[in-house]
C-alpha cells in the first residue's frame, strides 16, 4: 500500500492518504504536542440515500425515512454487548452521528488509542439486529425526534428546506418520523447495511497523538476486504423552483428565529468547493458586520449579533442560508435581495473582499489547530469528493469577479424563502 | 518542547499566567473579573462586560471595530458573563493567528494585543459613560440573550431548576439579571460597574500562545498600578442546603416533550468521591442511569447527571413523556439507591476512572483548555497538576463512593410539562 503524502502549500500541514488493499480510504494525520486522538470510520449514507441499487439489481430500493439514524442507532450494540461498554474498558468517549449524507461512528481519547480503534473497526463490520433490540430502539428514537421537533433551531431549518425543495430527501428530517421508523424492521436494516457499510464506501479518519504504522497495522488486522459492488444512489428529479416562498410556526420561543435562504443550483467535487467558497464569502460580505446593511439593520432593532449566514451544500442539494433572531425578519430579506443588486450593479469593494478573504484564511487556519476538527475535515473533504486542504487553495485564487458571477447567477430573488418561527404573541 | 505554565502577580493583585506551548497556531489573551453573583449587580456587570467589545476610544463603533478584526484574519473579540456557584465571572477573550501565518508578516499580536488593551483600559466612554450607540446595541443584545433562554428547552429547564434548588442564595440569579433590571440601565450606571469591577473584582488574566511575549506583562502592570484596587474577598464554594421537604414546581408550554429536572445536594466534603458517584451515576454512556432509564426501559433518549461542586449540588435531567414522569423518576432514585447500598461494580468504577483519565490528559489540547484548568485551579485554590487529580481519583475506594452517595438527597424537582395532555 503506498503512503500518499498530501500537503498544504498554504500552511505547510500535511497528512497520510491510503488506498487500503480492503477498499477503505484511510486518512492519517500524526499532530505532535497534542495528547488526544480523534478517530471517525464514516459511510457516504445519510437521511438523503432514501432510494438506491447495487450494479447487479435490476429495481430500485426504496426505504423508510429515517433508516440511516436508526441504523446508526443499532449499529452500536453487539450480539453480547453494547459498544459503549466496550469502550469503558478503553476509556475512550465513544459517539456516533448521522447527517444528511453520511454517518460517522467516532471516538476521542487520550489514552490506550490502539485498543479503541480496533473496537471501532470491529464493531462497525459487524451488524447484530433482532426484532427485539429494534423494537427498544423505536421508543428512544421516539423521544429524541420529539426533543428535536421542540428546538426552534431544527424546526426552522427544516421548514426552510421544505420551502426550496419539492422532491429531493434533503427536507426530510435526519430521524424520520414516529410513523415512518415504525416501518422498520431487522431485515430492512440489513439490507441498509450491506449496501452502503462496504468498505469502498466508507472513510477512515485519525488525528492526533498517533502513529501513522500502528494505525495501518491496525487497520490490516481489522479490515475485511469487500467486493465493490458498484453502488448507485438516486434522487428523484428536482427542479430549479422553489415550492413556497415562506413559512411560518408557532412555537414557544423567547426571540422569533428566522431562515432566509436562496436555493442554487447544485454540483459536485471540485466545482462544488469553488462555488461554496466563492458563496461563503458572497454570504460573509453581506453579513459583514462593518458593512452599510448590517449597521442600518442594528441601528433599527432589526437583527442582533446572531445575523449570520452558511452555506449548506451536499449530493443534489446547494443552499446559502442567512439566519438569526429577529421580530421583523421580512425587512432582512428585502434589505438582503437590494444589498445583492448594489453590489451587482456596483460590483464589489475590492478592500472589503480581500479583507473577507483574510478572516475566512484565518478561520481555515484556526481549525487546524485542533486534533477534533482535522479529523473532521479529513473525512468531509474525502465525501466532498476534494483533498483536506484544496479549501485554503481554491480561497487563494479566488477573485471578486467569481463572487460576483455567482451572485448574479445563483442569488436569484425567485429562488427565495423565508421560514419564521415565532412565539404566540408575536 | 513541554508547555511552559507561569503565574506572577502583577500591579493590584491582579493574577497573570502565561501557557506557552509551541504547538499552537493562536494566540489567545483572556481577562476574567470575578466578583460576588447578586441580584443588584448581575445585569449591569453583565452590561458593562458586553459594552467593552463592542467598541473603544480607538475604534468608535462596532463597524470600525469588527473590521479591524477581520483585516486582522478573522481575529475574535468578545465578552463573557457566566456563574459559578455563588460567583459571577465576567470576561473579555481575544483569539487571533500567529504572526506567522500572516501574507505579509503583520504583526497580528502585537495588533490584537493593542485593540484588548483598548477595549479594557481605555473603552469608548464620553463624558463619564459608555458612548450612547454602544450601550444601545449592548443593551437590546442582553435583553434578546435572556428572551432567547426559552428557545433551547432543556438549558431552559435546567436554569429554571437552579432557581428553584438555590431560591434565596445568590446561584438563584442568572449570570444575566432580569430582563427589568436591563431594561432600566443608563449606560452611565454601566460605566460606573465597570469602574467598580476594575477597582473591587478579582482579575486573572491567562495569555496561552506559541511563543513568549515579553512585553505583556509590564504594559498590563502599568495600567493596574493607575487604578485604586481593593479586590474583594470571594469564597468560590458555598454549599447550598438540603430541604427538609422536597420541593415541585411547574411550567406548561405548548411542547412535544417533558422534561424534569431533579436536584440533589451533599453534604459530604470529599469532592473526589462525589465526582466518581456522579460519573457512574449518570455522567457517561455506561452510567447506571443511561443504561437503565434509557437502554433499558426506552424512557428517554438523554438523561444525565452533572455535578456543581462549587454548590455541592448534582442535577439529573430527562426529557420524558408525560405518563412516563413518575416512572422515569421512581427508576433513578432506585439507582440512586443502588448506589446508596454499594451496588458499584469494579467494572464501573474503573470505567469511571478511564473515562476521567481520558478528559484530564486531553488538558492542553486547545487554549481554552489549559485555560479553564488553570483558573479551576485558581477557584479551588490548589496548584494541582492533572495528573495529581487523577491520583486523587484513583486514590477513591468504592467505600468512599458509597459514603458520598449516601450523603446525596433529593431537594426539588422542576418539571417542564405540555399542554396538550391538560
Amino acid at each position: 500500500m503506498e503512503k500518499n503524502i498530501i500537503k498544504s502549500q498554504n500552511t505547510g500541514d500535511s497528512c497520510i492518504h491510503v488506498k487500503h488493499k480492503s477498499g477503505l480510504d484511510i486518512y492519517i494525520c500524526e499532530m505532535p504536542g497534542f495528547s488526544s486522538v480523534e478517530a471517525l470510520f464514516g459511510t457516504k449514507y445519510g437521511s438523503i440515500n432514501t432510494m438506491f441499487k447495487m450494479r447487479d439489481d435490476k429495481e430500485y430500493t426504496v426505504v423508510p425515512e429515517g433508516i440511516a439514524h436508526f441504523l446508526e442507532h443499532k449499529l452500536f450494540e453487539n450480539e453480547d454487548c453494547d459498544v459503549f461498554e466496550l469502550y469503558a474498558k478503553t476509556g475512550a468517549s465513544g459517539n456516533a452521528f448521522t447527517s444528511f449524507d453520511k454517518t460517522c461512528y467516532l471516538f476521542s481519547c487520550s489514552k490506550n488509542y490502539q485498543e479503541s480503534l480496533k473496537i471501532l473497526l470491529d464493531f462497525v463490520q459487524k451488524p447484530y439486529f433482532t426484532q427485539e433490540t429494534v423494537d427498544k430502539e423505536q421508543g428512544i428514537i421516539g423521544q429524541e425526534i420529539k426533543m428535536t421537533n421542540d428546538n426552534p433551531d431544527w424546526r426552522v431549518f427544516f421548514n426552510m428546506l421544505r420551502c426550496m425543495y419539492h422532491t429531493h430527501p434533503v427536507k426530510i428530517d435526519i430521524a424520520g418520523t414516529v410513523e415512518s421508523i415504525a416501518q422498520i424492521d431487522a431485515d430492512l436494516l440489513y439490507k441498509c447495511y450491506y449496501t452502503f457499510y462496504n468498505l469502498n464506501n466508507m472513510v477512515l479518519s485519525i488525528a492526533g497523538n498517533i502513529k501513522a504504522d500502528e494505525v495501518l497495522a491496525i487497520c490490516d488486522e481489522y479490515l475485511k476486504p469487500c467486493e465493490d459492488k458498484g453502488l448507485e444512489t438516486v434522487f428523484p428529479d428536482e427542479p430549479d423552483e422553489i415550492v413556497m416562498p415562506e413559512f411560518f410556526e408557532t412555537q414557544p420561543v423567547g426571540t422569533p428565529i428566522f431562515q432566509i435562504g436562496y436555493k442554487c443550483r447544485n454540483c459536485s467535487g471540485e466545482e462544488r468547493l469553488r462555488k461554496s467558497m466563492a458563496a461563503s464569502i458572497a454570504s460573509s460580505m453581506l453579513t459583514d458586520a462593518s458593512s452599510d446593511m448590517y449597521k442600518k439593520l442594528l441601528d433599527e432593532g432589526i437583527i442582533n449579533s446572531s445575523f449570520g449566514s452558511e452555506i449548506f451544500d451536499g449530493d443534489g442539494y446547494f443552499t446559502v442560508i442567512f439566519g438569526g433572531e429577529s421580530k421583523e425578519p421580512a425587512k432582512i430579506r428585502d434589505a438582503i435581495t437590494a444589498e445583492i443588486n448594489r453590489m451587482l450593479k456596483e460590483g464589489l469593494n475590492e478592500k472589503d473582499f480581500q479583507r473577507i478573504k483574510k478572516s475566512t484564511y484565518g478561520m481555515l487556519v484556526r481549525e487546524l489547530n485542533n486534533v477534533e476538527a482535522v479529523a473532521n475535515l479529513l473525512i468531509n473533504s474525502h465525501m466532498d469528493g476534494v483533498g483536506p486542504y484544496d479549501s485554503l487553495s481554491v480561497l487563494s485564487e479566488l477573485t471578486s469577479n467569481d463572487v460576483i458571477n455567482f451572485m448574479r447567477d445563483e442569488l436569484i430573488p425567485e429562488r427565495l424563502v423565508m421560514s419564521v418561527v415565532e412565539g404566540e404573541a408575536d | 518542547m513541554p508547555m511552559k505554565y507561569k503565574r506572577t502577580k502583577l500591579a493590584g493583585n491582579v493574577g497573570f499566567s502565561t501557557i506557552i506551548d509551541e504547538k499552537f497556531k493562536t494566540g489567545s489573551l483572556l481577562i476574567r473579573f470575578i466578583t460576588k453573583l447578586d441580584s443588584s449587580t448581575a445585569s449591569v456587570n453583565a452590561l458593562a462586560m458586553s459594552v467593552l467589545t463592542c467598541s473603544s476610544s480607538k475604534y468608535t463603533t462596532l463597524a470600525k471595530l469588527n473590521e479591524k478584526l477581520s483585516e486582522l484574519y478573522g481575529a475574535s473579540l468578545s465578552s463573557f458573563a457566566r456563574k459559578r456557584g455563588d460567583v459571577q465571572i465576567l470576561g473579555v477573550t481575544a483569539s487571533w493567528i500567529n504572526d506567522r501565518y500572516a501574507f505579509d508578516g503583520e504583526n497580528v499580536t502585537g495588533e490584537m494585543l493593542d485593540i484588548i488593551k483598548d477595549c479594557v483600559f481605555a473603552p469608548n466612554v464620553v463624558n463619564g459613560e459608555f458612548d450612547a450607540d454602544s450601550y444601545r446595541i449592548t443593551q437590546n443584545e442582553l435583553l434578546d440573550r435572556i428572551d432567547a433562554e426559552l428557545n433551547n428547552k432543556r438549558g431552559y429547564a435546567l436554569s429554571r431548576a437552579s432557581e428553584i434548588a438555590f431560591k434565596g442564595e445568590p446561584a438563584e440569579n442568572s449570570c444575566y439579571g432580569t430582563k427589568e433590571a436591563v431594561e432600566k440601565l443608563t449606560s452611565k450606571d454601566a460605566y460606573e460597574a465597570y469602574l467598580k469591577l476594575l477597582e473591587t473584582a478579582q482579575i486573572e488574566i491567562h495569555y496561552v500562545a506559541s511563543e513568549e511575549n515579553n512585553t505583556i506583562a509590564e504594559l498590563l502592570s502599568d495600567y493596574f498600578s493607575k487604578i485604586k484596587r481593593a479586590p474583594q474577598d470571594i469564597v468560590f464554594r458555598t454549599p447550598s442546603p438540603v430541604r427538609s421537604e422536597v420541593v415541585t414546581e411547574s411550567d406548561q408550554f405548548d411542547v412535544r416533550q417533558c422534561k424534569m429536572v431533579m436536584n440533589f445536594k451533599t453534604d459530604s466534603d470529599d469532592r473526589y468521591a462525589v465526582k466518581l458517584f456522579s460519573t457512574i451515576f449518570g455522567e457517561t454512556p455506561v452510567s447506571k442511569l443511561f443504561m437503565n432509564v434509557r437502554e433499558k426501559m426506552s424512557l428517554c433518549y438523554y438523561c444525565a447527571c452533572r455535578s456543581m461542586a462549587p454548590k455541592a449540588a448534582l442535577t439529573v435531567d430527562i426529557g420524558v413523556e408525560r405518563e412516563n414522569i413518575e416512572k422515569a423518576k421512581a427508576e433513578i432514585l432506585r439507582q440512586l439507591d443502588e448506589m446508596k447500598n454499594g451496588n458499584i461494580s469494579d467494572e464501573e468504577l474503573e470505567s469511571a476512572l478511564l473515562t476521567l483519565d481520558n478528559a484530564i490528559t486531553q488538558v492542553g489540547d486547545t487554549p481554552e483548555s489549559y485555560s479553564s484548568w488553570y483558573f479551576e485551579r485558581f477557584c479551588c485554590g490548589d496548584e494541582m497538576l492533572p495528573e495529581q487529580l487523577f491520583t486523587e481519583y484513583k486514590n477513591v475506594t468504592k467505600e468512599r463512593i458509597i459514603q458520598a452517595a449516601n450523603t446525596v438527597k433529593l431537594d426539588s424537582i422542576y418539571l417542564m410539562l405540555d399542554k396538550e395532555a391538560e
